[in-house]
């Protein structure tokens, strides 16, 4: 370390920083928090429901919760923690040393904190209602003359900044930055998920960006993109919203996708089934996931050839989802199984996200969609690939990296005591709520009337929520806990595959002393297997033994 | 390969940092970047076309508003200004290879100057167009486009001037010249979109 400047130390240290795993970890640490802001505002919505007629929350202030926990949970917890996972291994499991911009990185990072603060800062003034997609002509000054539309807008512009210009930073560090002999079908499962949301985010998010923009023109320099009465049309709103927001669900999926594809191989001591298929799958998700955003508006004014075309490229999406579902299950078949927390909250994924596909293949349906849209099926459908599918990923990928990010193991029974609850609570909350649903109950109402059928179903909803909330309150308390008594990880605990296991626990500043050749898509279990064979220390692999490759 | 890496070597311990990553992609990666930026102003663009194109095809709305006229002449005047300064750009780009830095510095500075032209005769424009952005939705979504065009127009002039600036202080060399290379993409790109606003507004 001759010849560097002095580093600075204490809390200068993490303000200032350009080290990928510690922005990694401020991404981890902030969406968190957000993620509690959003769950207590859940719960609250959640409490007033739990029987009819209820007065403890006002109607403005329940869709002001309805706005500020899908706002914050989809462009404050479930995007930026992907980031943050992929900003602390991206590197690792590619052999870099750092992003290729690490300026830029910090950057990014800082633009998504202050775009959280300037929308919750509304919470001062009037916070926004109109739900998280803003449409037009509700969010027009018009009927939300409030500041809470435009605390919305500029957090849509610097939490898209920040997550465009976080997506052109790990597309140059994946293509540019990979050790020696990593081709492109030797990177890791997670790498692929990361470069296709890159890719996504800086195809998909300037649409939105484009939308608040003429938004914010609309309400403030009377500007006429989404006025009836100047000749603009609301409609485009929903076009350019839903551009970005179709995209956007796969935004929050491809990277937990790949995070269960390095999980369960390693928990199943196999190979992972179909490397080539589940790489290509998530290609193809990300092409045909740009192809459907009108099925989000089956509702709306549309010809009907257009609708069908929508429907059918809806319905072709679940070809390759179902060729990840069927490799992670062949994966698993007649391997040798290790229940660890991780694998528990990958195979709860795999389940729950498989009900949440099927309930959206058949809200594809169009004719079907016409009696589901602004229902509670919706409302299901969503949770269980959001929640049930991505939230439950992030756990597995805490459990599975939290080793290598704090250098200690998390309490084995807590992580199961928080599965399951998490898992109980999720399913009561949200299956019913297919139910209610179907009953025609619609979505973002602070009250109903008791005559409906709707008690019980809804009783058992918000029970669910509490149980579900206590699993997460768990999952952190063992997280805060072992960061200080878990017991030592050493470098590589799950026996796993890929490279970030190769370097100490927590890694140093420098990632790796000496970055082995890949010669696989499994590059530990090649240097696990050349140390056995020839009782050499693991550094000494590095060099290569032979030419080639 | 390995003389190659022993190289690499003896450059490291000139310069005392940890050894340099493998590079694992021909495009460096500012150049990448940037090209990756432009691929998200193109969809930016995009959701703006969008409006228009809504406006006109879905819609079949008229196309200018009713009553109102758009100088096309002045404009295909101020395309081909835009455009020339593309080749001034080009061959700024060059020269900086070619280590001709008097040439380099008069590409980059008649770049910024046709550049400026450009902006200036947009200015000219929007004051005597008679008719403003809250008028009409054909309005709204014609300053939209022209307005966010022109904002690229105005960040790309600072780019190069950012680079003027460099190249007068003695920067730039054959080898090195990423600050005179990556403002000519953006430029070349602000260019090029201008063509399909043109068209699409003026023209069609």
């Amino acid at each position: 370390m001759r010849g560097l400047p002095d580093r600075k130390t204490g809390w200068l240290s993490w303000l200032s920083t350009t080290d990928h795993k510690k922005i990694g970890l401020m991404y981890i640490y902030a969406t968190f928090l957000f993620f509690m802001l959003g769950g207590v505002e859940a719960l609250l919505m959640r409490l007033q429901l739990a029987q009819s007629q209820n007065t403890l929350i006002n109607p403005q202030t329940y869709e002001a919760l309805v706005t500020m926990h899908g706002t914050t949970m989809i462009f404050l917890f479930v995007v930026p923690v992907l980031a943050g996972f992929g900003n602390y291994f991206v590197p690792l499991m590619i052999g870099a040393r750092d992003m290729a911009f690490p300026r830029l990185n910090a950057l990014s990072f800082w633009l998504l904190v202050f775009g959280g603060i300037v929308f919750y800062m509304s919470v001062f003034f009037t916070p926004p209602n109109t739900g998280w997609t803003f449409y037009a002509p509700l969010s027009d000054s018009a009927f939300s003359p409030s500041n809470g539309v435009d605390a919305w807008i500029f957090l849509i512009h610097l939490t898209g900044l920040s997550s465009v210009l976080g997506a052109i930073n790990f597309v140059a560090t994946i293509h540019n930055m990979r050790a020696r002999g990593m081709g492109w079908a030797r990177m890791p499962l997670f790498i692929w998920g990361i470069l296709i949301y890159s890719y996504l985010l800086i195809l998909a998010l300037p649409s939105v960006a484009a939308a608040v923009t003429m938004l914010l023109t609309d309400r403030h320099f009377g500007t006429g993109f989404f006025d009836v009465a100047q000749g603009g049309d609301p409609l485009l709103w929903q076009h350019l919203f839903w551009f970005f927001g179709h995209p956007e669900v796969y935004i929050m999926i491809l990277p937990v996708f790949g995070m269960i594809s390095e999980i369960i191989p390693v928990f199943s001591r196999k190979p992972v089934f179909g490397y080539k298929a589940i790489a290509a799958s998530t290609a193809a998700i990300a092409f045909l996931g740009m192809l459907v955003w009108a099925h989000h508006m089956f509702t709306t004014p549309t010809p009907i050839v257009v609708l069908a075309f929508f429907m059918l490229s809806s319905f072709a999406i679940a070809v390759p989802t179902g060729i990840k579902i069927f490799n992670w299950i062949a994966t698993m078949w007649r391997g040798a199984l290790v229940f660890k927390v991780p694998m528990y909250f990958a195979v709860g994924f795999i389940a729950q996200f498989l009900i949440g596909g099927i309930s959206g293949v058949m809200s594809a349906v169009f004719p079907v969609d016409w009696q589901l849209q602004d229902t509670y099926y919706i409302v299901a459908h969503i949770h269980y690939v959001l929640f049930g599918g991505s939230v439950f990923g992030i756990f597995a990928g805490l459990y599975y990296w939290f080793p290598k990010m704090s250098g200690r193991m998390m309490n084995e029974t807590l992580g199961k005591v928080s599965f399951w609850l998490m898992f109980v609570g999720f399913n009561m909350t949200f299956f019913v709520q297919h139910a209610l649903g179907l009953e025609g109950m619609p979505r973002r109402i602070y009250t109903y009337q008791s005559g409906y059928g709707w008690d019980t179903e809804n009783l058992i909803s918000t029970i669910g929520s509490f149980i579900l909330a206590a699993g997460i309150l768990v999952t952190l308390f063992n997280a805060v806990r072992s960061v200080k008594t878990g017991k030592k990880a050493g470098n590589d605990p799950w026996n796993a595959n890929t490279l970030e296991w190769f370097t100490p626990s927590p890694p140093p500043e420098n990632n790796f002393d000496v970055i082995p050749r890949i010669r696989s898509a499994e590059p530990m279990k090649d240097i696990r297997r050349e140390v056995a064979a020839a009782g050499r220390p693991a550094g000494s692999v590095a060099q290569p033994v032979a030419p080639g490759t | 390969m390995e003389v190659g890496s022993i190289a690499a070597d003896l450059h490291e311990q000139e310069h005392h940092g940890p050894p340099t990553p493998n590079q694992s992609s021909r495009v460096d990666a500012q150049t990448l970047g940037i090209y990756l930026f432009i691929i998200s102003e193109i969809m930016l663009f995009g959701a703006f076309f969008t409006a228009y194109f809504f406006l006109r095809v879905v819609k079949g709305d008229p196309w200018p508003a009713p009553g109102t006229t758009i100088p096309v002449g002045i404009a295909a005047v101020n395309t081909a200004v835009l455009v020339s300064s593309s080749f001034t750009m080009h061959w700024a780009n060059v020269s900086a290879k070619n280590g001709n830095r008097p040439a380099m510095r008069a590409g980059l500075w008649a770049t910024f100057f046709l550049g400026l032209t450009f902006l200036s005769v947009q200015i000219n424009e929007y004051v005597h167009l008679g008719w403003s952005p809250q008028d009409h939705a054909q309005g709204t979504i014609f300053y939209g486009l022209t307005g966010l065009h022109g904002a690229h127009v105005t960040v790309g002039l600072l780019l190069l001037l950012f680079a003027n600036i460099r190249a007068n202080r003695g920067h730039f060399s054959p080898d090195a010249h990423r600050g005179v290379e990556i403002p000519g993409i953006y430029w070349h790109f602000v260019d090029v979109m201008w063509i399909f606003v043109f068209f699409s507004l003026y023209i069609l």
